[in-house]
């Protein structure tokens, strides 16, 4: 609610405590930890870690960005991991058929499988809008079901076996590859983060996403027109997770029905809730979000380099999480009341 | 505005008398059950003997007592995603117990009541994590058991260090697995009896009509002067302590505390009551619909095991399933308006 009165508030009357309250808490907790963990451990700011930490940071911030999307327009998508794992094994297979049939061409190869693992995401995220927008099934049920179904066609289609085949220069030249210093992923993620803020503050679909979030009924009343945007942000949410997926693939070199899975869907709705998405739908910024992410893979990193027992680590995540949404929670209560 | 509520709250709480179509409607899920049942059979016999359909009832239990602690939650508008790390906090914490107590030299009584002290104590403590951060803080339920669903898996695995915790003494496994009474196993008998309380505590206790309240209306619920905060609280202990003691009959099955038990239990008892009919959006479903959906998916799982479906082949069948029965349920409710 704050953020979308700030976001149509003029702007130039931004003063530095709409600026505090814009930006939050998140970053200033950032500085600490990055502060902190380079005073404790050299190894942090060892070029090594910090591609490593950059890597992870951009694929889990791609999925949280499609997952935030939803989340503002009022739904949820459980099958973002299961997407990323379809899409892996799609688009390794694909490449890897195209590969046997037209060998040497290189660029048909790539193509083509990418062209595959986007269209997975595109169709998984048509069948979520379908069944939310059209046939008004809950987004959590229908993605509950697509997440099972999707998981299913990637082990049926693999057998669970990792999928080889990919030409050299799509692992090497793309997915290992580094540009100005930061890895293909960090760059793609950086993308997909400008043009979803672009999206979000400038375009009628990005406005209208706030607005079907914030208030279906007024919404409706006001014309917009709900089951098509919708299923938009179900579609980029899961051609997100695609991309991801995508990535991943090229960085492994092989397509595996193993990525992804619980555990990304699980933390890309962390780094949206985290990062002030609420999940009353209508509140939540994109920037923010990929901050979060890249907040949750640098803590993940610091509690591996503490030696902090690898199972003890979920602990810390859940309490940070419900932490971060209780202060959130807490902070508006105290505002509305004044 | 809140008159307004109020209105509306009563109006669903004395519900129309229910016409003819209503009842076939509602008898769609259960002849679904009976086809789906003759449809297996009539690829494999073996799907409806005896020792199967007795197999199906041991195995629904289970299930059916998880999705009946998802509906206690689920009916005031919330889920409880830790209901799967839980079980295995509780099944790990439950082992330990009892294998402590048992190498320090104590009688068989004395083990069983640190095992299930142990793990209803846990299950308790996880519940009241949960309501307290709901109810009191007001974080989205989601989000709120998102987070125990981590702080569980972390104790899980920490307490047993990723292995199975041996040490479950003979009686524990006899009174909650092996045993039976009058030749009906124990699950079954537990379940049954768990089953009728909760359907006497939901239907005629005061706390259990203001669980309908609350999810029909929360703000209603409010200003009726229920302290809804605090039955708040009560409903997600009340759905921990069920998974406590579903945890406690997983863990006599296996034989040894599991930290990977709960695995994927919270989503597949959320499917199950969602299959059965329980509404996501609150103030509809009991202990009936969720034993119909855990029913459900286990004879569907069951018959595609018998008839030799592929494993992966079953997920997408699963989703598919799990779509449709609310989709159904969505038609029928749109039926009744």
């Amino acid at each position: 609610m704050n953020t979308a009165l700030v976001a149509t508030a003029p702007r130039g009357l931004v003063s530095l405590r709409s600026i505090a309250g814009r930006i939050g808490l998140l970053p200033a907790l950032l500085v600490v930890l990055v502060a902190g963990m380079s005073a404790v451990d050299a190894q942090f700011y060892g070029i090594i870690n910090v591609l490593n930490i950059l890597r992870n940071a951009s694929l889990l911030a791609i999925v949280a960005c499609g997952q935030a999307l939803v989340i503002i327009a009022g739904g949820f998508d459980l099958s973002v991991g299961a997407v990323v794992a379809l899409a892996s094994v799609v688009t390794a297979k694909t490449m890897a058929a195209t590969a046997a049939a037209f060998p040497g061409s290189n660029v048909l190869i790539i193509a083509s499988g990418v062209a595959a693992g986007l269209g997975c995401g595109v169709a998984v995220g048509l069948v979520n809008g379908f069944c939310v927008a059209k046939l008004k099934v809950s987004g959590f049920v229908v993605t509950l079901g697509t997440m099972s179904a999707t998981a299913g066609v990637g082990l049926m289609i693999t057998n669970g076996i990792p999928v080889y085949g990919m030409p050299e220069v799509f692992v090497k030249g793309f997915g290992r590859a580094q540009a100005f210093g930061l890895p293909t992923a960090a760059h793609v993620a950086l993308i997909v983060i400008l043009v979803m803020v672009f999206a979000q503050r400038r375009t009628l679909f990005g406005r209208y996403v706030y607005a079907i979030g914030g208030n279906v009924d007024a919404a409706v009343v006001s014309g917009v027109t709900i089951q098509r945007h919708i299923v938009g942000t179900y579609v980029v949410s899961s051609v997100l997770a695609a991309l991801t997926g995508i990535l991943l693939t090229a960085q492994v070199g092989s397509g595996q029905a193993s990525f992804g899975g619980d555990r990304m869907m699980l933390q890309s709705i962390a780094a949206a809730v985290i990062g002030g998405v609420s999940l009353r739908g209508g509140v939540g910024r994109i920037e923010i979000v990929a901050i979060s992410a890249l907040f949750l893979t640098i803590l993940g990193n610091a509690l591996n380099l503490l030696h902090v027992d690898s199972r003890l680590q979920p602990v810390f995540l859940g309490v940070i999480m419900v932490a971060a949404v209780a202060l959130d929670e807490l902070s508006r209560g105290s505002k509305s009341r004044v | 505005m809140s008159d307004l509520e109020l209105t509306v709250a009563a109006k669903d709480t004395d519900r129309p008398k229910l016409t003819l179509g209503h009842r076939l409607w509602s008898a769609v899920l259960p002849v679904a059950l009976a086809v789906l049942l003759l449809g297996f059979a009539a690829v494999n016999r073996g799907v409806l003997s005896p020792a199967n359909l007795l197999n199906i009832a041991q195995q629904t239990s289970y299930l059916a007592l998880f999705a009946m602690a998802q509906t206690v939650v689920i009916l005031t508008r919330g889920f409880d995603l830790a209901l799967g790390p839980t079980v295995s906090m509780v099944s790990v914490g439950s082992a330990l117990a009892m294998a402590g107590a048992t190498a320090s030299g104590h009688g068989a009584g004395a083990v069983l009541l640190a095992g299930l002290g142990a793990g209803f104590a846990l299950g308790i403590a996880c519940g009241l994590f949960n309501g307290v951060v709901v109810a009191l803080l007001g974080v989205n339920p989601f989000v709120a058991t998102l987070g125990s669903y981590n702080i569980a898996i972390g104790i899980a695995t920490t307490l047993s260090a990723g292995r199975p915790v041996q040490g479950v003494p003979a009686p524990f496994s006899q009174i909650f697995y092996s045993g039976s009474t009058f030749g009906v196993p124990a699950a079954i008998v537990i379940t049954v009896a768990v089953g009728i309380a909760l359907h006497l505590l939901l239907a005629r206790t005061v706390f259990g009509r203001s669980l309908y309240l609350i999810g029909t209306n929360p703000r209603a619920a409010a200003v009726a002067g229920m302290p809804v905060k605090r039955i708040l609280v009560a409903t997600y202990v009340l759905c921990s302590g069920l998974a406590a003691l579903g945890a406690i009959m997983m863990t006599a099955r296996t034989g040894s505390g599991e930290p990977n038990l709960g695995g994927a239990l919270s989503l597949q008892a959320i499917a199950g009551a969602v299959v059965g009919g329980t509404s996501l959006a609150g103030g509809r479903g009991g202990v009936g619909t969720a034993v119909l959906g855990a029913l459900f998916i286990t004879i569907l799982s069951n018959g595609m095991n018998l008839t030799r479906i592929d494993g992966y082949v079953q997920m997408v069948v699963l989703g598919a399933i799990v779509i449709m029965g609310v989709l159904l349920d969505r038609l029928r409710q749109e039926r009744r308006q």
